[in-house]
Order: C-alpha cells, then structure tokens, then sequence
C-alpha cells in the first residue's frame, strides 16, 4: 500500500469514490459530548439534509427546520448504534422532524388528493421568462402530497410501504402520487 | 384517453410494481403503442433526474445557530465543578480537540513518538524476538536500518502505548474507561475500514489520508490515556 503522509492535510472527498470510511470516528467523538467532532459532521452533512428539508417543506422552513435536524441529531447520537449507515440513521431522523414539522403546520397546507387527474404547473407569471421552470422548481411547485413522496420515494429511495406509513397514506395513495408527480414533472425536464 | 391505454400504471411498470399478468398485458399493448412507450420514456428520464439531483447547502452558515443551540447541555462529560478526584477523570472532548490540535501543529510528532516508543521495546528484554523465528524483528530494526512505513510505526506505536495503558489501567475511573473501550472500539472500525478501501484502491489520496489520519487518532488517544496512567505513578 502506499504510505500515507503525516501531517498532510485533510482532503475532501473525491466524488468519484464511493468507498469512503464512515465518520466512525467523528461520531463516537461527538456522542461523547464533542461538539468540534459535531461540527465537522455538521458540515459534511449539511447540504444532504437542507437539500432533503427543503425539498419535503419547501424554502420558508428550510434552514430553521434543517437546524433542529442537527440539534436532534446531538440529542440523539448516544442511540445511534451504528447498524445502519451514519447517513441512513440521520436521513430518517430529518425525515422525522420533518414529518413532525409538517403535523404542526396542520392541515393548512395538506393537500392530498387522490384523484387522478393530470397535474399542471403553472409559473406564478405565465409567458415571463420564469415560465421556464428547471426540474427543482417545478419540483418546489407540486402539491404537498404529490411532491412529499416523490422526494421520498424518487430521491431518498424509501419504499412506497414505508412512505404509506410515515406520512399515514394508503399504500395506493403513496403510488398515485407519485405517479401524478412523475407525469407533472417529465415537462419540466431541464437536461 | 383510450381504456386502453397503460398511461395510468406506468410508474408502476417502470418501478416492477405490476403483477406478472399485469406486466405481461402492459409488455403487449407497449409493444404497439409508441405513445405509451413515449410516457413510460419520460418517466424513466424523471426518476433518473430525480436520482442525479444535487444537493446544496443552506444560504447561510447554520452552525452558529445549532452551535448555540447545543450549548447548554454541551460537554456532558466536561467537569461541571473542581472536585478533588481519588481517581483520575477527564473529558474526552478535551483530549480530543488536544489531540487534533497536536496533529495540526505537528504531524511529524505523532510519527516521531512512534519512533520513541518503538527504541524502547527495542531496549526492553525480549526473549521471543530471539529465539522465534516466525516473528520478524520489525520493530527493532525498523527504525534504525530503515525507514519505517507508516503502518509499522503505527502498530508498534499502538502496541506500545496499549501496554502503558494496560499497565495504569487501575488508576482510570470506570467511566473513563467505558469512554476510551467505546472510543478505541470505534476508532478500530474506521481503521479496518480505511485500509480495506485503500487496499481496494491504492492511489486515492483521500482514502490514504483518511487512513492516516485515523491511525493517528488512535495513536494520540492511547498518548493522553497513556500520560494520565502516569501521573500518580
Ligand atoms: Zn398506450
């Protein structure tokens, strides 16, 4: 093997390696009250829960929910077994603050219809240049209900049983909506 | 829409969600309609989308916040008061950030008390280095004939410093002790870890940092557990 050089400075991870350790380390570190520890996994982590919060809520409640993500994650680390990946353990724990989060906003803002019928996205200013909407915004403009499981199921990978069951849907609602996201989102391509 | 169209079910196709008979059925009437077959194309291209999209960090720095946040309950092993222990306790996020601090200030000092530790089993009687064949002489010769590798500094030093600690155990109160099994523990993983991805793949600068980097942790944990042993004796 190559020898490693001492001293060197830490590198950040190269994208095309998937095979980078854990942060093992950092975790003990930080569930044994060490908040530098903390921080770093604060901070390679960030932008993966912000993007998850802000895709699930949208913009408004992004930051201030992203940050009792990470609080809950300080409270919670001592029960992080490691079993399951770092990654899977916190990504479940922001989805569960998340959903928390979407109880206490109540019912205002639930839209979950199970209809079929074809979902349009409108642009806020119909023939303005922003009518031209990239995939994240018109992603940002799907109903509540059809876009929480197209995140869900699209970009977390969860299964539509375990989606059904976090968000207290009927496995077939899970599916229609999805579908109903997928079929409002393939005009909005932007690549 | 025609009823017979599969418009409707091919998410479901597309995510292998039909039953045989079902997926059957959707496989002929696909083979003669193109705007199905155009449909079931834009689905795949979202949920490939969707898999490629790209995540970006908040607008503004949340550590502060979340910083503050914590603040109140940080440190749950930091000594609250002075107390006048019987037995010697410590704060590992103490030791830890000393320790990271050491690296930063120095990363040579690791590899050169590697080397100290290293004479002194050298020094130390050792039958078996003798008479047993089997067992290189690595650490007697590694630094003086040679230069040393990494790894080998790293596992003398480990061995080394695991004695020292053994030795002094008695004078860690037990919940230092839990702390320092757990924290070795975990440390050990990440070592294990770190060399399986570098012997997978050599040239990658990051693995063989992060190797480097975890090695050198446990290293400085053993140190100050191994320092503390020491001060009453
Ligand atoms: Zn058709």
């Amino acid at each position: 093997m190559q020898t490693p050089i001492p001293g060197a400075p830490p590198l950040t991870p190269s994208p095309g390696s998937p095979q980078i350790p854990s942060d093992a380390v950092e975790i003990a570190l930080a569930a044994s009250g060490d908040a530098h520890a903390f921080e770093r996994l604060y901070r390679a982590h960030v932008a993966r829960v912000h993007s998850l919060v802000r895709r699930m809520l949208g913009d408004e409640d992004a930051e201030e929910v992203t940050q009792d993500v990470f609080v809950r994650v300080w409270q919670k680390l001592g029960t992080f077994r490691g079993e399951s990946a770092f990654g899977t353990w916190l990504h479940r724990l922001a989805v569960n603050v998340v959903l928390a989060r979407r109880a206490d906003l109540g019912t205002r803002r639930r839209r979950f219809h199970d209809d079929d019928a074809p979902l349009e996205l409108v642009s806020a200013r119909p023939g303005s240049p922003e009518a031209v909407m990239d995939f994240e915004q018109a992603l940002a403009r799907l109903p509540e209900g059809a876009r929480q499981v197209f995140v869900l199921h699209d970009v977390e990978g969860y299964r539509h049983e375990e989606i059904a069951q976090m968000l207290g849907l009927a496995t077939g609602t899970s599916k229609s909506q999805l579908h109903r996201a997928r079929m409002a989102l393939r005009h909005h391509m932007d690549r | 829409m025609t009823t017979g169209h599969w418009t409707s079910r091919l998410s479901e196709y597309l995510d292998n969600e039909l039953s045989p008979p079902e997926r059957a059925a959707a496989d002929a009437h696909l083979r003669t309609c193109a705007a199905c077959r155009a449909t079931l194309d834009e689905l795949r291209a979202v949920t490939a989308r969707a898999h490629a999209l790209s995540d970006h960090a908040p607008a503004r720095d949340l550590w502060p916040a979340i910083a503050a946040a914590i603040g109140s309950e940080m440190s749950p092993l930091a000594p609250r008061r002075q107390r006048t222990p019987r037995r010697w306790s410590f704060s590992l996020p103490q030791l830890a950030a000393a320790a990271v601090l050491l690296v930063t200030a120095s990363g040579a000092a690791v590899w050169s008390l590697a080397g100290r530790g290293a004479t002194a089993v050298a020094t130390a009687p050792r039958p078996s280095a003798r008479t047993s064949p089997t067992t290189p002489p690595l650490r007697a010769t590694s630094f003086t004939a040679q230069r040393p590798t990494a790894e080998q500094s790293y596992d003398a030093a480990v061995a080394d410093l695991q004695r020292v600690v053994e030795a002094g155990r008695g004078r860690l109160d037990e919940k230092t002790l839990q702390i320092v099994r757990k924290n070795l523990a975990t440390i050990d993983t990440a070592v294990a870890q770190a060399r399986r991805a570098v012997e997978q793949d050599p040239a990658n600068a990051y693995l063989n940092t992060y190797l480097a980097r975890t090695m050198r942790r446990k290293i400085d944990l053993l140190r100050q557990v191994a320092a503390l042993t020491a001060i009453e004796s």
